[in-house]
């Protein structure tokens, strides 16, 4: 075991962006003022998330989605295995984790679309309830999420969040992706300023 | 007492069938009673409210920043430039229907534009200009 290259640019840079882009549009929902700050970090959100479901195909190893999405079985192996306080090590996203990614995408993009229907009037006042009921239930799962990155780089002594941030984690060599894809991430890049600034628009 | 009024409002908005513009006009006018005996809502207080600046947010000092001169126009939103259907009963019968929505914008745009929440008092004058306006 020693520090291998796991996650690609374009994983990390849409991670953090998309943490950005959600605690923006929080923070700025209520606000008239600051509405178009609301439209466009919540359109970064929505952005990223439609960039990542390609990138769970063609992306590197660990980003694909046939790496990480798993059966509920391996699910509850997984959270047995965290509640007798020794988690199993995944080089790549755990099964729990994978379905929080899941869910994570899929919210993003559900709640900045019907947040983009309803700043065009497409629909009535039910689509206010719905931006926001979606909204809230996306925080719920970041919560979740968020706690799950602790537990287990608590219970695995590896620091999840610092391999967000750099892509490298425990493995063994012969694990590691070979390039970090930084040209992807340069057109992630674009396509999330192009995106966001159609969704405001 | 203060609770009383708001829960008329939750209890009208569970009800979940809309309200007339009486009816919400009706549930500010009891709460401003009962803090100022003798109160009677008043359109013309209601416009002049409608028409002040407050020096507290320049991209929108006055209501009338997004709603345009006349609540019997269409607004545009100060900042993002989309339209706001007209606030008059008379020009948009779905406005003043649904106690919950009408406090939530109270409670947005007066603590955005005058800084502060309304009082039950300027909500009342309020609803009674734009269901009068015309
Ligand atoms: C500041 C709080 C957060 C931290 C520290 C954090 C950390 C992490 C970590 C360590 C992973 C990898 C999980 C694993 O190794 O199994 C991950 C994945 C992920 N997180 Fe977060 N996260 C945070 C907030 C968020 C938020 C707010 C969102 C969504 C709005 C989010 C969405 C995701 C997604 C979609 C993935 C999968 C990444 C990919 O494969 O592209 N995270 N996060
Ligand atoms: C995924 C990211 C997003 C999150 C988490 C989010 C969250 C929220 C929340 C919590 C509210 C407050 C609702 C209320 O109090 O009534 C709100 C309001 C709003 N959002 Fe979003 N939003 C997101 C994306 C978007 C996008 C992409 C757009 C438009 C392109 C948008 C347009 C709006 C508008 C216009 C409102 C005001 C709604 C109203 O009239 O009550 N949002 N959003």
């Amino acid at each position: 075991m020693q520090k291998i290259l796991v996650w690609d640019w374009p994983v990390r840079l849409g991670h953090w962006l998309m943490v950005g882009g959600f605690i923006l549009a929080w923070l700025t929902s209520e606000s008239e003022s600051l509405r178009l700050v609301h439209v466009l970090s919540g359109g970064v959100v929505v952005a990223v998330a439609l960039f990542r479901l390609p990138w769970g195909f063609i992306g590197s190893r660990y980003a694909r989605f046939v790496d990480f999405v798993r059966g509920p079985g391996s699910v509850v192996d997984y959270l047995r295995s965290l509640i007798r306080l020794d988690p199993d090590h995944h080089t790549g996203h755990n099964p729990a984790g994978g379905w929080a990614i899941v869910l994570l995408l899929g919210l993003g993009i559900a709640t900045g679309l019907v947040g983009w229907a309803m700043y065009n009037e497409l629909g009535g006042d039910w689509l206010e309830e719905l931006h926001e009921g979606l909204a809230a239930t996306m925080l719920t799962v970041v919560f979740i999420h968020v706690a799950g990155v602790i537990s287990g780089s608590l219970l695995h002594g590896e620091n999840l969040v610092r391999a967000m941030i750099t892509g490298h984690k425990q493995g063994s060599p012969d694990a590691a992706i070979a390039s970090a894809r930084p040209l992807a991430a340069i057109i992630l890049i674009a396509w999330v300023g192009v995106a966001a600034w159609w969704l405001a628009s | 007492m203060r609770a009383i009024p708001a829960v008329a409002l939750l209890l009208a908005s569970l009800a979940c069938h809309a309200e007339t513009p009486q009816q919400i006009r009706q549930i500010y006018v009891a709460e401003a009673s009962s803090q100022q005996a003798g109160f009677t809502p008043s359109a013309k207080r209601g416009e002049a409210f409608f028409r002040q600046r407050f020096a507290n947010n320049d991209k929108m000092p006055a209501c009338t920043s997004c709603h345009t001169d006349s609540p019997l126009n269409a607004g545009e939103h100060a900042v993002t430039g989309k339209s706001i259907k007209p606030l008059a009963v008379a020009a948009n019968p779905n406005r003043l229907s649904d106690p919950a929505k009408v406090e939530k914008w109270f409670g947005r745009n007066c603590k955005e534009v005058v800084g502060r929440a309304c009082t039950p008092a300027e909500k009342a004058d309020f609803v009674t200009f734009l269901s009068e306006v015309r």
